[in-house]
């Protein structure tokens, strides 16, 4: 694939194949809040670091939030999965999952580790269902307490200037409940993933 | 036959495999009853296959928080969705002691779980696996991080000789005491304080008689006052005290409770003993004030006039 730009078929793909990808996730997502998951649009681009750490940046100003990031790697494919969760929306997350008590950190960190389970486990199961790839995961690592998420981006070195990101931004309906998904596809997937999408395509 | 032979043979290396793998393996049905554990499971436990195998997890492992489990599990097989735990979320799920007993430094394991669906032929889930990893070097190392950086910040933060805020961060606090005043318009004010002579006391005593003298006063401070005011050593021989939510009036009944409790301590060096004052000056927000430090050249004139007045003594500004 060109690394340099993304041309519009292929972004239609990666639309497609995310589209599908995040409705499962929503989906189960809905089954276990027993709450009507607004369907959101995922959004594909081909962003620069310089780019990405803008929008992590933007993200971050918004409000105070909580993240967790997870790799994953499976066919020459590499990238992170990252949830960003707005820190408001505890509440709503802990009514819904029936939770009682006080909302403690101890708390919280359990209900962001749910949702992330769900929402990087299913989408990047219906990813590698319809590349037919399968992806090994890695451990989830928590952002924000012990690192801090703009630094950690800032902190890559190495050849890898660009990313495939595709973001999708989860609502609940009557919900106060805010959550990003960003799945970010290293600059050596590409070629590989390319190949692949236009392989289905045929 | 011959290749039956190889896969009863293969078989049987992955089983010594996976029983031999540094990382915990466990399967469970839907009943919670044990099905499978590795060698990991066993020797960490202390627990013999023979009282695992076909028994109720909750009774092999009693310490196990059984609602929280369940909850998981349940996703995990309703869902057809893995499951990751960190130690952050929980230090552990199975209660095991440190993997070096000598040198380690936490008294137990802490571990990330993966909680993955099993499917059987028909690709129905019936079966649970839980991998156990041991993460306790990662976890205490960024403990201690965690540790040394709050020690840090409070040593950026405090004066070593009295414990006090220091001037720097003492500052900060009052700027940003000042910035919301300027929204809130609530009362508030400042003391400013200085021991009187406090050179004589050096010149006669010596240095370490007066850093005692400069504790003593930093002591009194902080036992006068209350729970939301803040302290911090100014300078040398000088102090300042932010009081939220306090008039003109009532800072005055405070710094004179502070001068009375000071003038009332005795210092005592061998056979002498001795006794130092404090003049204060106090300075409520107003209006007028269009710095911090405006504020605090305030409660300063108010400090100079007690001192012109013949020290030992409270000015409001």
């Amino acid at each position: 694939m060109n690394t340099e730009h993304l041309d519009e078929e292929m972004r239609d793909v990666f639309q497609e194949i995310a589209n599908v990808a995040m409705g499962r996730a929503a989906d189960l997502l809905a089954r276990l809040l027993n709450n009507y998951v607004v369907l959101p649009i995922p959004v594909v681009n081909l962003l620069e670091r310089s780019e990405l750490n803008m929008a992590l940046s933007s993200l971050r100003a918004v409000d105070s939030v909580s993240a967790v990031c997870q790799g994953f790697v499976g066919s020459r494919i590499s990238g992170e999965a990252l949830l960003i969760f707005n820190d408001t929306s505890f509440q709503d997350i802990a009514e819904l999952t029936e939770f009682k008590g006080d909302i403690t950190p101890e708390v919280e960190l359990e209900l962001l580790m749910d949702i992330a389970n769900i929402l990087i486990g299913a989408c990047l199961k219906g990813l590698a269902e319809q590349l037919d790839v399968s992806f090994s995961q890695g451990q989830p690592v928590l952002l924000g307490q012990h690192l801090n998420l703009y630094d950690l981006v800032n902190n890559q070195t190495g050849t890898r200037k660009r990313a495939l990101t595709i973001e999708i931004p989860y609502r609940l309906e009557s919900r106060n409940v805010d959550c990003d998904l960003l799945l970010l596809f290293t600059e050596d997937s590409l070629a590989v993933l390319e190949s692949k999408v236009r392989f289905m395509l045929e | 036959m011959s290749s039956s032979g190889e896969s009863v043979s293969e078989f049987h290396w992955l089983l010594e495999v996976l029983q031999t793998i540094d990382v915990g393996m466990l399967v469970v049905d839907l009943n919670y009853t044990v099905l499978a554990w590795n060698g990991f499971m066993e020797n960490h436990s202390g627990i013999s296959p023979h009282n695992a195998l076909n028994q109720n997890l909750f009774t092999v492992f009693p310490d196990i928080p059984r609602h929280w489990f369940e909850h998981k599990v349940r996703t995990v097989i309703e869902l057809k969705n893995r499951a990751f735990t960190t130690w952050e979320q929980r230090p552990y799920v199975f209660r095991f002691k440190n993997n070096r007993p000598i040198t380690g430094t936490s008294k137990f394991m802490y571990q990330n779980c993966t909680f993955i669906p099993v499917a059987d032929m028909k690709g129905e889930v019936n079966s649970l696996c839980i991998i156990v990893y041991d993460v306790s070097d990662v976890a205490v190392s960024k403990l201690q991080l965690q540790q040394a950086n709050t020690r840090l910040k409070e040593f950026s933060r405090k004066d070593a000789l009295t414990g006090l805020f220091n001037r720097g961060y003492w500052e900060h606090l009052l700027s940003q005491e000042f910035k919301r005043q300027q929204r809130a318009h609530q009362s508030t004010s400042l003391i400013m304080m200085d021991i009187d002579h406090f050179k004589s006391v050096n010149d006669t005593y010596g240095h370490t008689v007066g850093d005692d003298v400069i504790r003593m006063v930093a002591r009194v401070i902080s036992d006068t006052l209350r729970g939301t005011d803040v302290a911090g050593r100014y300078g040398g021989e000088e102090y300042a005290v932010i009081l939220p939510d306090t008039n003109g009036e009532d800072a005055v009944i405070l710094a004179e409770r502070l001068r009375v409790n000071v003038e009332e301590q005795v210092i005592t060096v061998g056979q002498t003993s001795f006794q130092v004052t404090i003049s204060l000056g106090v300075a409520s927000w107003n209006t007028r004030l269009e710095s911090h430090s405006d504020w605090v050249n305030l409660a300063d004139q108010a400090l100079y006039k007690s001192k012109d007045m013949g020290r030992n003594q409270v000015t409001l500004a």
